[in-house]
């Protein structure tokens, strides 16, 4: 049996943070949605579908198939790349059927006959093929429709994968001036880890992980649920409260409650973060903070896809699109959206949509440096944590550049008529 | 275009976002050694300057541009294109 796991064309209610990465590449807990995924699955090829203009990057980084029809030469157990999995589950495999959420496919086996027999090239047609042909059932399983669904879910993640990684005690260095409030049987604190005095763990409301090679420095503060990824670094004084998955390679200090940073992130000083998502290599300068809350304790809306999306949440924060940077004493509005590879300066009262590739300086949207220049600052914080911007990465940069234009220079445009 | 309405709404526009006197604005003038011109201020000019004449300009290369006189020559390019 063959095992596709593909993404739909939901992705584009991911955006900005699946712009160059596939939706399954997103994190929730300690890992991404496909290692987890990849984690429950049953002996078979895995070949991975994704939107044309990221397959020579998912080539490039995964070892497994993209989008290659040889999985037409079999029975194939079809997964959505957007399942968030929160529980022990076993497949059956013998009967030919989907398993839906609110109507959209999570999984579904289905045989080698009638896969000939709707496939003709493209996903969603596919998808929408068998949906109207094929035996299906409602199930409770979830699937990640939007940013603000990973954060929602993250700490009950969290939880569950600890219990699953069977891993807990303290197997680093522990200063014996750091301490454990609450269970000790809550932590996991990995071999090559170093907690410095006067941190405080506290697992009284849920677990701490410590990945590898994670340092965390004296004064901090680490409320559970929480991980922290391999060689991220938690500053002085952080204060690292609850529903927080961080890392790898990130560093963080001051406030953050209830985010996910994918990775490669840094936000080194003081500043609030809260209830956001924050893609890779993006840089939040020292002050930078985020509203989560509206005063009127309304429900927060978010810019997604050119529209404003309600999203049903009392907290939501930003949701931060890779290779971002922002100014020192950026103050972010409740529910705001930035796109990739933007340049934010502290303004005022920002804007709550950022289009990607813009530059936000002195209240305006401006169209910045260039493609090119935003490459090659790219390329040099890539090295500067020894990555490399690889050819098909900049292909797909490219590519949402084309993408995002029209939206950019409209926004641009509508800056200029303002301030006329 | 007359090349002395460009120079002059040049200066204009230089005036305007870099906070400097237009009447002591000379062609050979440096945008950031003898201007004072911010990195930031740089993105702010090209806006401006599109704005002004109605154009569109690459940005790599309109950075490129160091002086006023070349910022000049650089726009009539452009004016010259339309």
């Amino acid at each position: 049996m063959k095992i596709l796991i593909y993404e739909d064309s939901k992705w584009i209610n991911l955006t900005p943070l699946s712009y160059i990465k596939p939706i399954f590449e997103l994190r929730c807990g300690f890992s991404s949605l496909l290692e987890k995924i990849v984690s429950v699955l049953p002996e078979g090829e895995i070949i991975l579908w994704v939107r044309d203009y990221l397959k020579g990057l998912t080539i490039k980084k995964y070892n497994h198939k993209v989008n290659d029809e040889e999985f037409l030469n079999d029975d194939v157990l079809i997964i959505n790349g957007r399942w968030l999995i929160e529980r022990e589950l076993s497949f059956n495999l013998n009967e030919e059927k989907l398993y839906l959420s609110k109507g959209d496919i999570v999984y579904g086996v289905i045989k080698k006959e009638n896969l000939r027999k709707y496939w003709n090239g493209n996903i969603d047609e596919f998808l929408k093929n068998i949906s109207g042909n094929l035996k299906s059932e409602e199930t409770d399983f979830i699937l990640i429709n939007y940013p603000w669904d990973l954060i929602h879910y993250n700490s009950k993640i969290i939880k569950f994968e600890f219990q699953k990684s069977n891993k807990k005690g303290i197997l680093g260095k522990f200063s014996e001036k750091a301490t454990i409030y609450g269970s000790e049987n809550d932590v996991y604190v990995a071999k090559s880890a170093e907690i410095y005095p006067f941190v405080v763990l506290d697992t009284s409301e849920g677990p701490v992980y410590i990945d590898e090679g994670v340092k965390i420095f004296p004064f901090s503060v680490i409320i559970g649920p929480c991980y922290i990824g391999e060689k991220t670094q938690i500053m002085s004084g952080a204060k690292i409260r609850e529903g927080n998955s961080i890392g790898p390679v990130c560093r963080i200090g001051g406030e953050v409650e209830e985010s996910i940073f994918h990775s490669y992130s840094n936000k080194y000083h003081d500043g609030f973060i809260g209830h956001s998502y924050i893609g890779e290599f993006v840089n939040l300068g020292a002050l930078t903070t985020n509203s989560d809350l509206k005063n009127d304790y309304s429900n927060v809306s978010v810019y997604l896809n050119g529209k404003l999306t309600e999203t049903g949440q009392l907290k939501v924060g930003s949701f931060i699109g890779d290779h971002t940077k922002t100014s020192i004493g950026t103050l972010f509005n409740t529910g705001t959206v930035v796109g990739i590879m933007c340049n934010i300066t502290a303004n005022n009262i920002l804007p709550k949509y950022f289009p990607s590739f813009v530059w936000f300086v002195n209240g305006k949207f401006m169209k910045g440096y260039g493609i090119d220049y935003s490459l090659q600052t790219a390329k040099i914080s890539m090295e500067r944590r020894n990555r490399i911007l690889l050819k098909e990465e900049e292909d797909a940069i490219r590519k949402v550049y084309e993408l995002t234009e029209s939206e950019r220079k409209s926004y641009i445009e509508k800056s200029r008529k303002i301030a006329r | 275009m007359e090349d002395i309405e460009i120079i002059e709404r040049v200066k204009k526009v230089i005036s305007d976002v870099l906070g400097v006197d237009k009447d002591k604005i000379k062609l050979e003038d440096r945008f950031v050694e003898d201007l004072g011109a911010e990195s930031v201020q740089s993105l702010e000019l090209v806006a401006a300057f599109e704005e002004e004449f109605d154009i569109e300009m690459d940005e790599e290369k309109a950075l490129e541009v160091k002086t006023v006189g070349k910022a000049v020559e650089f726009i009539k390019e452009y004016l010259a294109k339309k």
